[in-house]
């Protein structure tokens, strides 16, 4: 079995810190300090947002499990594994193309927006100053990013789920060491 | 550095909590995340809301400043300062421009911020309807509807009976033009500072078991009427120790007489301004 964080507690720590930044500054690239090994089809980086959030009172839904993940998940994090992922808390998507629709996913309720799921969707490359425009609350104007691998309905999904803001769904998108989060309030500008 | 405890005091599965409950509150700006607070070695009302935030975040290069009321020397702020100093061997300052995480009662300091700090508010009452509305399942359903008639009810009684809106801290704010929420009892002088912050700004309530963010660059509007415009104190004096007509002045009874002197309430900003004066 491969080891998890080599210092569980600073491992994390730097972690959460990118993690907190890119969800204050959406769309913005940054790279995530600290990676773990990881089994296939699971990238470091996206074993690093889960090792850095994910525990015994979290409901993680795998996208394509396999002995071998859910082992490793289970041991180092003592992550409840769910089958279904309307149950999600965390969601991580290995194969962006055959993803479930965005609205599968628990968006929250109108008195509590904030029990909706958290995803990590693993991409081909992610780039700044290009691609599509951006803007929200955490950007100062607009930011340019450009997420490879996703399917065009993602885009018409998620764009759905924006009508009904404060509910929606979180996302953190990882290619290598580098990550970005883009929070519901992001919105995709038409270029 | 105390060895005794986990790095800043919380076990990892508490600061996982947190580190959650803080990303879905930066995802949601102005929007009151419920957390499981944590019994802390000070009661509630002394910050713990604010030191449990601090306590996620920290890590071992942070420079921590702490300030009460803008001071970094009275009791609450040595206090917390010492803590972490103790108990996660943090550097500390009192220096706004060399802190990384500034942890505050009831100010923002007059230095401007920058986008590599974070500012965590202690807040005594997450909920801005609660004097008006004592439910918590109805100031629920209120955010839920962003029904906030009530509260421009309030500040229309206070120009109906004063003449003017007689909130002076504490003051209302909607953010991203969604959340009605407390900025904490900052007094509403900081108010502008909130909007469209460089800097990420984070709050806890550790009695009432909230925790919520203002991300950076977000609108921030202070509640207002189109004939009665927010607006921010002014005072006739300037500070007797430094001279500043800019900043937030606290008022100081300083013999038995009544005699008053009014002076800087943010300490480090009073010390730098009066260095600048006399260099």
């Amino acid at each position: 079995m491969l080891a998890a964080f080599a210092d569980p507690v600073f491992d994390s720590q730097r972690n959460f810190r990118e993690l907190l930044q890119a969800m204050a500054r959406p769309a913005v690239p940054r790279e995530l300090p600290n990676l773990p090994p990881a089994p296939v089809p699971i990238i470091p980086a996206a074993m690093a947002i889960l090792m850095t959030l994910c525990d015994a009172t979290t409901a993680v839904w795998l996208q394509q499990p396999n002995d071998e993940t859910t082992c490793h998940l289970r041991f180092h994090a003592g992550t409840r594994l769910v089958d279904d992922p309307r149950d999600a808390d965390f969601a991580l998507i290995t194969d962006p193309e055959s993803m479930p629709p965005l609205d599968t996913f628990a968006q929250g309720e109108m008195r509590y927006p904030d029990r909706s799921a958290s995803l990590i969707v693993q991409v081909p490359d992610l780039r700044a100053h290009a691609g599509a425009y951006f803007a929200g609350p955490g950007i100062r104007q607009t930011a340019q990013l450009a997420i490879d691998g996703l399917p065009q309905r993602f885009w018409q999904q998620r764009a759905a789920i924006a009508t009904r803001l404060p509910l929606g769904i979180d996302l953190f998108f990882v290619a290598a060491q580098r990550m970005v989060a883009l929070p519901r309030t992001t919105r995709l500008l038409e270029s | 550095m105390t060895p005794t405890y986990n790095f800043a005091f919380l076990d990892e599965n508490t600061k996982r909590m947190l580190r959650r409950a803080l990303l879905k509150a930066v995802a949601i700006p102005g929007y009151q995340v419920p957390f499981g607070s944590r019994e802390m070695p000070l009661p509630y009302g002394w910050g713990t809301g604010g030191i449990q935030v601090t306590a996620a975040l920290l890590g071992p290069d942070d420079v921590l400043k702490v300030i009460d009321q803008g001071a970094d020397d009275t009791t609450n702020a040595v206090n917390i300062r010492r803590f972490f100093a103790r108990t996660a061997g943090v550097a500390t300052t009192e220096r706004t421009a060399e802190a990384s995480v500034i942890q505050t009662r009831h100010r923002i300091p007059e230095t401007p911020l920058r986008e590599d700090q974070i500012l965590v508010f202690q807040v005594p009452e997450p909920e801005p309807l609660r004097t008006l509305e004592p439910r918590e399942a109805e100031t629920r359903t209120m955010h839920a509807l962003a029904d906030y008639g009530l509260m421009h009810v309030k500040l229309y009684e206070d120009i109906a009976q004063y003449g003017h809106i007689a909130t002076s801290y504490d003051y209302p704010v909607l953010v991203d033009g969604r959340f009605l929420t407390s900025p904490s009892p900052i007094p509403k002088f900081d108010n502008p500072k909130l909007d469209h912050s460089p800097a990420l700004m984070l709050f806890g309530a550790g009695r009432e078991k909230r925790l919520y963010a203002i991300p950076p660059y977000t609108q921030v509007e202070s509640l207002a009427f189109d004939d009665h415009p927010f607006e921010i104190q002014r005072w006739e004096h300037q500070c007797a120790l430094c001279g500043s007509g800019e900043s937030y002045l606290d008022e100081v009874v300083v013999d038995d007489c009544g005699t008053r002197m009014f002076v800087c309430s943010d300490t480090d900003y009073c010390g730098e301004h009066l260095a600048e004066a006399v260099a």
